[in-house]
């Protein structure tokens, strides 16, 4: 039975959610009431982008009870509990955690940045790439519980929507990728990449690494070892290559498809 | 001459790029919803055998836990029919009726709690005891028990002959007989397979990462005896698929059964370790290949006999002697599959089943055949050309393998191969070139779509609906270049709605009939939109009007129309196929033994070309493929107790970017005038046939060693 254009009051939960999350938006919720129908687009919002709201709005998902526990509050009986308070994009979040959640599934699960993936969940594939404090991260490998006071760029804080990074345009320039998946893994790598080579960071093939750190014009061979941390099943690696390059050398790249003549 | 395209073809850029880029595609795991609740599979730890307890308490009193389902408590589920080729993806899924074990690691319950390290810990705590049986694993062991199947995947037949094989092998001035054989492959898409089900009501809504809406939604109703009409499945974005997401799977079936047992939302994503033991695999096929010909290279014997295994629970074969049927002209041919059963879980659909390991042995063959007749390997297959399909003597709808050769060899610097094996060096690297020419049946469906115009102050867009899926192939944009095409709009006023069960049915993304079949589907709604509007319209027109015109005409604000389109009869009467030929250079470390591939080229006639720029990725993206099929993708199964040694990417070695040297793709122009409305012929599963093979018959060339058994990892070339 679909209830449809139904009005249901916030929990308590997601009210709280929602001043977590959307401090301003929260005042005019309190003053106003808000539908639920709307909670759940601005939580799309965050989360899901414009599929998320597309198909919320065609639902209405909420069960003829509504139970007063959610997931937005921390379960009552969660043991060894842990509060971290760390940036994400710029904005502050504090979050009450299970100590054994990982920073990937806290982005996730918690604070609905689902940008960030889970392709293993044992630091192998590096789809769930993030940037600490300027350094490349697999979060899956790392406890949300140690990021206490750190700061996290995710790809949903890499561009704006009305103006991407030049590696997020070159990626769709030159077909980086098919899936998709494994995308705002590789692009956060390619932006932190990006940095290390004007840092002068040596790689496994860097012919010299005791030559003093300056920046470095990064050949193809070095970009893919620099890559290789992330896996694109989908094999996309030489429009990964060409896009970084074009990026990396400032350089217009040719557009490489081509019909026989 | 088909007409002029303007925008089909052109290489656009992926008009759901933006979401992708910036992390806004939401894949089936990442839909939020209140009260959702993690579930996390209990797996079986042995092989073969019964469960005798399962004890749940210390579970069920870990914090957090809302359940725990096993056969003891689970919903009685649909009891599933034998299997067919019709049932095989829509047929009951009944998981945890039994206490039966046949494979490892098969699910045998689901925690389910408030938070996903709750239900991963609490499934740590179930303890069972089992009656252990020896599995059956090992491939030499049971080979003793093959048996002649029915018939095999996608209804290919089991055995076929014609001539005869002996004594065209008699007559034959040079014979060769070898066996290849092609390990466990797993498919590894990047998105781990992932479920969120919930109920409202008796009405179902399933997010899930599948390749096909309409089959999944089917097995769903069939498992649980739900109305079909009361079942979702939502599929906007899906992290690769390669045939491992075809199948309506058993983490599915739990998802559904927990969400319904609890009347709440509940989500199960599974683990990478699950992707290796419970989601399919490519099996281990034994292929025996004998060549007989003339002197001259005229090919006077073929024979490919296979010998694979399947899984205890279902039967499973893919099509490895297929290539061998309809690649060369040859008056006496043996085709023959045989298969036993083991303990491993039951292989499935793998990019190109069939063609990927059977091309491997016929096109390594083909290769070892011309070296010992001094022919060039080109010009050994140019002679063999069928000019017809040998297996059923229907004439070729478009074959333009020899042209390909031509082209690629002429891409690639072919001629500057120097055909004595371990003939050109550059440092410690013995350097050699190899080639094949590669196939892939080119099927198409029927489908349907919906189109709906609207005009809102002089401002015409269209929104084209049907229940197709986008895997990564590109769906989305070709769908939208075919209707802006149509329909005389441009790309951006197209919108595209896909991966929704409750729009018109399609087939899905599989067996590379997607792209096909999707645009035939839209090319003809959208033709028929515009022919029922030229019928509203009291208008003459002089030339073809677009739909702007035909809107203004009508004097109409919304439009819509849907149709479907089946397959003509005339496609019936053809062979329809995919071809292309594969040259590469490899590099091989003559003390170590590694095998570096600095490039690759690939010349490709797949008919119609929708988007060059997609197209060429979805080639190199096989390719890829292709290059871990030949030197590192291997899985690896304890013969004793049948568990997985390989378990992770730590050990499954797919390439990675420093493994992919330069790709280059090079497309004919081809015209296929029966397939499909629009000439697409589909390059999904072409850019991984016969790369192993190019790969092995340049190692060959750099090394003079021929390696048989894949993958070729170092050790085989130090032996």
């Amino acid at each position: 039975m679909k209830r449809r254009n139904k009005r249901i009051d916030l929990t308590k939960g997601e009210k709280e959610l929602f001043k977590e999350f959307m401090p301003e938006d929260f005042i005019e919720l309190s003053t106003y009431s808000v539908e639920r129908r709307h909670f759940l687009k601005l939580v799309g919002l965050m989360g899901g982008g414009i599929f998320t709201m597309q198909f919320l709005s065609q639902h209405s998902i909420f069960a003829q009870d509504v139970n007063e526990l959610t997931l937005y509050e921390m379960p009552t009986d969660v043991e060894n509990v842990v509060k971290v308070t760390f940036k994400v994009n710029g904005a502050q979040k504090m979050l009450v955690i299970d100590s054994r959640m990982t920073l990937l599934d806290a982005l996730r699960e918690r604070l609905k940045l689902t940008g960030s993936k889970k392709g293993c969940d044992h630091g192998q594939c590096g789809a769930c790439t993030v940037i600490v404090d300027g350094r490349r991260v697999l979060s899956c490998l790392t406890l949300a519980a140690a990021c206490d006071r750190i700061s996290v760029k995710t790809i949903e804080g890499i561009g704006r929507s009305e103006e991407l990074h030049p590696i997020q345009a070159a990626f769709i320039k030159h077909d980086g990728f098919q899936c998709g998946y494994c995308t705002p893994g590789q692009i956060c790598s390619a932006v932190a990449l990006m940095q290390e080579a004007k840092n002068g960071e040596a790689s496994y093939i860097t012919n010299n690494i005791r030559s003093k750190a300056l920046p470095i014009q990064l050949s193809d061979d070095e970009i893919r070892e620099r890559m290789s941390g992330n896996i694109c099943r989908c094999g996309a690696y030489p429009n990964i290559i060409a896009a970084i390059r074009e990026v990396h050398t400032g350089k217009d790249g040719a557009q490489p498809w081509q019909y026989s003549s | 001459m088909r007409e002029k395209h303007k925008i089909i073809g052109s290489p656009v850029s992926r008009i759901e790029g933006h979401l992708k880029v910036t992390g806004k595609a939401a894949y089936a795991a990442e839909f939020s919803f209140p009260h959702l609740m993690y579930g996390f599979p209990v797996q079986s730890t042995i092989t073969a055998g019964e469960i005798k307890s399962i004890d749940v308490i210390a579970a069920e009193r870990s914090p957090g836990v809302l359940k725990i389902i096993t056969h003891h408590n689970a919903l009685k589920l649909m009891p599933r029919p034998p299997v067919t080729h019709a049932n095989r993806m829509t047929r009951s899924n009944p998981v945890l009726q039994n206490t039966r074990i046949h494979c490892f690691g098969q699910y045998i319950g689901l925690v389910v709690a408030e938070t996903y390290e709750q239900a991963r810990f609490a499934a740590r705590l179930v303890k069972v005891s089992y009656k252990t049986e020896r599995p059956k694993i090992d491939f030499d062991e049971n080979l003793k028990d093959a048996y002649k199947p029915e018939i095999l995947n996608a209804g290919h037949p089991t055995d076929t002959s014609w001539g005869d094989l002996e004594s065209g092998l008699k007559q034959s001035a040079e014979i060769l007989s070898e066996t290849y054989n092609t390990p466990i492959e797993q498919h590894n898409p990047m998105e781990p397979h992932a479920t969120i089900a919930f109920f409202e009501g008796e009405r179902l809504t399933v997010y899930e990462s599948t390749q096909i809406l309409g089959t999944t939604k089917e097995a769903i109703a069939n498992t649980f005896n739900i109305p079909k009409e009361n079942i979702q499945v939502l599929a906007p974005f899906i992290g690769g698929g390669f045939g491992s997401k075809l199948q309506p799977r058993e983490h599915l079936m739990l998802t559904v059964m927990a969400a319904k047992m609890l009347n709440r939302p509940v989500k199960t994503a599974i683990t990478r370790q699950m992707m290796q033991t419970n989601v399919g695999l490519r099996q281990h096929n034994r292929q025996k290949v004998r060549i007989g010909t003339e002197k001259d290279g005229k090919l006077l014997a073929l024979s490919h006999e296979i010998v694979t295994h399947t899984s205890v629970d279902e039967e499973f074969i893919e099509q490895s002697g297929a290539i061998s049927r309809m690649m060369y002209e040859v008056p006496n041919s043996l085709v023959t599959h045989r298969v036993f059963t083991t303990n491993i879980q039951v292989p499935r659909w793998t990019r190109a089943p069939g063609e990927t390991p059977g091309s491997f042995a016929l096109e390594s063959a083909m290769d070892e055949m011309a070296h010992r007749l001094k022919i060039d390997p080109i010009e050994f297959r140019t002679k063999n050309e069928p000019s017809v399909n040998p297996e059923n003597k229907k004439p070729w709808a478009s074959r333009s393998v020899i042209e390909c050769m031509r082209m690629g060899a002429e891409k690639f610097g072919w001629n500057m191969r120097n055909s004595e094996p371990m003939s050109t060096r550059n440092g410690r690297w013995l350097v050699g070139y190899g080639m094949a020419s590669a196939s892939r049946g080119a099927p198409c469906r029927e489908a349907s779509a919906r189109v709906k115009i609207t005009n809102s102050n002089k401002n015409i867009r269209a929104r084209i609906e049907l229940a197709a899926t986008d895997i990564g192939t590109g769906s989305y944009t070709i769908i939208a270049q075919v209707a802006a095409e149509r329909l005389g709009l441009p790309v951006e006023k197209i919108k595209v709605i896909i991966g929704d069960s409750d729009l018109p049915p399609t087939p899905g993304s599989g067996g590379s009939w997607g792209a096909g079949t999707y645009t035939n589907a839209v090319d003809a709604v959208c033709e028929k939109a515009k022919n029922e509007l030229l019928g509203k319209s009291k208008i003459k027109f002089v030339n073809e009007p677009g739909i702007t015109e035909l809107m203004k005409a009508a004097a109409l604000n919304e439009y819509q129309t849907e149709g479907s389109v089946k397959p003509s009869e005339e496609s019936e009467k053809y062979s329809h196929f995919s071809f292309g030929a594969h040259f590469a250079e490899v590099w091989v470390d003559e003390s170590l033994g590694i095998v570096k591939i600095p490039r690759f080229t690939s010349a490709i006639a797949a008919g119609t070309i929708l988007n060059e720029k997609t197209a060429r990725s979805q080639i190199i993206s096989g390719v890829v493929w292709g290059i871990g099929q030949a030197l590192t993708e291997e899985s690896v199964l304890d013969k004793r107790y049948g568990n997985y040694v390989t378990r992770t990417f730590a050990d499954y070695h797919v390439p990675v970017n420093l493994d992919i040297g330069n790709i280059e793709v090079y497309f004919l122009h081809e015209e296929d005038k029966t397939i499909n409305r629009l000439g697409v012929k589909g390059v999904g599963e072409l850019g991984i046939t016969s790369v192993a093979a190019t790969i092995a018959n340049a190692i060959f060339n750099a090394t003079g060693k021929r390696i048989r058994d894949l993958p070729i990892t170092p050790d085989k070339l130090l032996l």
